[in-house]
């Protein structure tokens, strides 16, 4: 009876699914999702479109020929110059130093002084020296006697082509896995807890009791377990989509290209740490007798996924080739969170995704079975907070919701 | 017909059923009966298969019961089990998929129970506005969407008010009427009594009385006279025979009397002793046939350790 037992384990998922689609959280959270994975993409830009304006501070007017070669240097670099006008030299040194201009220019010809104020304000100090430096050059060239013509020669000399080349894309990639942590720590966080809420509240509304006489205790766990992980993909979904697919289209040159398939092994690595986490969550969530008792029962499993979380942004991020980042990305307990933000580092040989990902999927069996066992055994038994080693026992202990204390004539006869 | 075949559990070391067994025909509704901690939740839980027995068997129609024979069965337990979230109607509809209606047809027999539980305006409430009366029939219309030909009810009647016992009874012989096969728990003994056909009393895990209500109240040889004395006064009994005061309420004497004693003998003798109001002649109850044999039982079970205590 396989489709039978994928028939009830599956209506028991679209009722949690349903019922998760129409709570009012869920829609608050999804929306404030939706909004940081369109915030992710547009953010920067609008911050990335406010043109970068240099001050430079000079005595009197600016000469032309300097202003020329700036505003040329600006056309080509992306930034724009204002030139502030000062009475003399110690006023120009005055306003560098306040922070009211960038740069100062003063004196003329070997008497030239740039000001540099303590920002340093990136390339342009070298920019300003440079443009002085040619207009004295030419200024030199003509004394010596060069037709305009050659000088011109000399000036079109192109300087040596920039390129940008090892750290600054593996500092990006190491952000997406920095966010990929995060992401991965709250949606299995939030997953498991709604896990755990939807089984204790079943519990201790005695659905349970109805639902076990009609369904097998493996279809109740697996449906419960697959209806949250639904909405978890749905609202990380919100998150993904925008910001992935904004960066394949938007061709950003700050996000580097393995950006979008991180992502992807992202999402696969949640299904993954689903499938570790969220059977604990509902097994311990069974041994509960009250809702308000769940927070307290599901800590064990808190504290695992904190560890991991702390591993992957404390140690993976900053060496994760570590012997810690290695074999904390391979522990099948801690692997769905640490392994996807060392994947980020770029620096994981196949192998280990590969291990990693079979040693998740061996543990996830197991533990998916030892909590089918708690469940089955925990869920029916009411009344008191049940104990892991109760139900663990050989022997079935007494449940006080089923039984009361028996009366003295009763116990003589058992 | 529907049967529980020496069927024993146990709790650790403490027995909760030992041996019991239990037959419920179509037709015949059947109360288990007992006091608090007698063993009936366990025992229906075990029929229902949410927890698995120690030992026993049971059988529906001759054939062992299955997993797959149970999703056709109805049943209520004693403790109401809603999704609070969910709408009235939706919540109905739900339970009929999961006994396997189709789509379609769920919705079309929630609509039907909604209207016979009184609920047919209710459709789009979530379950936690509705008042804990409307629940309960809410848990009563989930648990008979499918049309179960086996009904288990566990304490059907708790907590309901006289209207609600009313209406439930109605229900509940309708589907005996039409040949269901219908058993249900309680420990208010007497409530039941005018509505279960047969019934099974047990007692610390153990069977003590079965049988035919009305036989098992005509034949326990007992009856009790019942009557309203003014002055209200007790001492002219002290000089009749075979009378025993069972209960006196304020103006009303409820008095047992040992077989062969004539009812009359003892009216004539009331009347002596002051003016009689009212009076009547009663069989035994429930209870107090229960009293009777639980006392008994313990007896025989300290006298000779013997497995079967099951009284006729």
């Amino acid at each position: 009876m396989r489709s039978g037992w994928w028939n009830g384990t599956w209506l028991v998922a679209r009722r949690a699914l349903a019922e998760g689609l129409a709570s009012r959280s869920w829609r608050v959270v999804t929306g404030l999702m939706l909004l940081a994975g369109l915030a992710v993409v547009v953010v920067p830009r609008l911050l990335g479109e406010e043109a970068t304006t240099y001050r430079l501070a000079v005595v009197g007017e600016a000469p032309e020929a300097l202003t020329r070669q700036l505003d040329a240097a600006g056309r080509a670099a992306d930034f724009q110059v204002r030139v502030l006008a000062r009475s003399d030299a110690a006023a120009v040194e005055a306003t560098v130093r306040d922070g009211d201009a960038d740069v100062g220019l003063a004196g003329s010809g070997q008497g030239t002084t740039v000001y540099v104020g303590p920002d340093r304000a990136g390339p342009f100090p070298s920019i300003v020296a440079g443009a002085v430096t040619a207009g004295r050059t030419a200024q030199a060239l003509v004394d010596a006697g060069l037709t305009p013509q050659q000088i011109a020669t000399v000036q079109g000399t192109e300087p040596p082509r920039q390129v940008v080349v090892g750290r600054v894309d593996d500092r990006a990639r190491a952000g997406v896995g920095f966010a990929v942590g995060i992401v991965l720590y709250i949606a299995l966080l939030i997953t498991g807890i709604g896990i755990a809420t939807t089984v204790a509240t079943e519990k201790a509304t005695r659905v349970s009791e109805v639902l076990l006489s009609v369904l097998r205790p493996s279809q109740l766990l697996v449906g419960t377990v697959v209806g949250a992980g639904l909405l978890s993909l749905l609202q990380i979904a919100a998150l993904a989509v925008p910001a992935g697919g904004s960066l394949l289209l938007s061709h950003r040159s700050d996000v580097p290209a393995s950006a979008a398939p991180d992502i992807a092994l992202a999402v696969l690595w949640f299904l993954l740490g689903l499938a570790v986490y969220a059977f604990v969550f509902a097994a311990l969530a069974a041994l509960v007798d009250k809702v308000t008792e769940v927070n307290g029962a599901i800590v064990p499993v808190q504290m695992l996924l904190i560890g991991a979380y702390l591993i992957a942004v404390v140690v993976t991020i900053s060496s994760p080739t570590s012997p810690v980042s290695v074999a904390a990305s391979l522990f099948p307990l801690t692997s769905p969170i640490v392994m996807p933000v060392r994947w980020a580092s770029g620096l994981v040989p196949v192998w280990q995704l590969v291990a990693s990902m079979v040693l998740a999927v061996a543990t996830a069996v197991l533990l998916a079975r030892f909590a089918s066992l708690v469940y089955r055994r925990g869920v029916v038994r009411t009344g008191q907070r049940v104990k892991l080693r109760e139900v663990l026992g050989r022997e079935h202990a007494p449940s006080p919701g089923l039984v009361r204390p028996t009366r003295g004539q009763g116990s003589g006869r058992v | 017909m529907l049967e529980a075949l020496q069927v024993s559990h146990r709790f650790g070391h403490r027995v909760v059923l030992d041996a019991i067994t239990l037959r419920v025909r179509p037709g015949v509704l059947t109360g288990l009966l007992g006091p608090n901690g007698a063993g009936k939740t366990t025992l229906l839980r075990l029929l229902l298969g949410v927890i698995e027995p120690d030992a026993g068997r049971f059988m529906l129609d001759g054939e062992p019961v299955t997993a797959l024979a149970r999703q056709r069965w109805g049943y209520l337990p004693q403790e109401r089990g809603l999704y609070p979230a969910m709408k009235a109607g939706d919540q109905v509809a739900y339970f009929g998929r999961l006994h396997g209606l189709d789509a379609p047809e769920a919705t079309r027999r929630a609509r039907e129970l909604l209207t016979e539980v009184g609920l047919s305006d209710r459709w789009e409430d979530r379950t936690d506005r509705l008042s804990g009366g409307q629940q309960q029939r809410l848990q009563l219309a989930s648990s008979l969407v499918h049309d179960p030909h086996v009904i288990v009810l566990d304490e059907p009647f708790a907590g309901l008010d006289p209207v609600a016992v009313a209406d439930l009874s109605r229900t509940l012989t309708e589907r005996v009427r039409a040949g269901r096969t219908v058993l249900l728990s309680s420990h208010q003994l007497d409530l039941v009594q005018e509505l279960c056909e047969e019934i099974v009393m047990i007692d610390h895990g153990r069977t003590v009385l079965s049988g035919a209500v009305a036989d098992l109240r005509s034949s326990s040889g007992s009856r009790q006279l019942r009557l309203v004395l003014v002055p209200p006064d007790q001492s002219w009994l002290s000089g009749v025979p075979g009378a025993q005061v069972v209960e006196a309420a304020a103006d009303e004497l409820r008095i047992a009397l040992s077989p062969g004693t004539d009812p009359l003998s003892v009216l004539d003798a009331a009347r002596a002793a002051g003016r009689v109001t009212d009076f009547g002649l009663d069989l035994p109850t429930l209870s107090q046939l229960f009293l009777d044999a639980a006392g008994h039982a313990v007896d025989a079970g300290e006298r000779a350790l013997e497995p079967e205590t099951t009284r006729p």
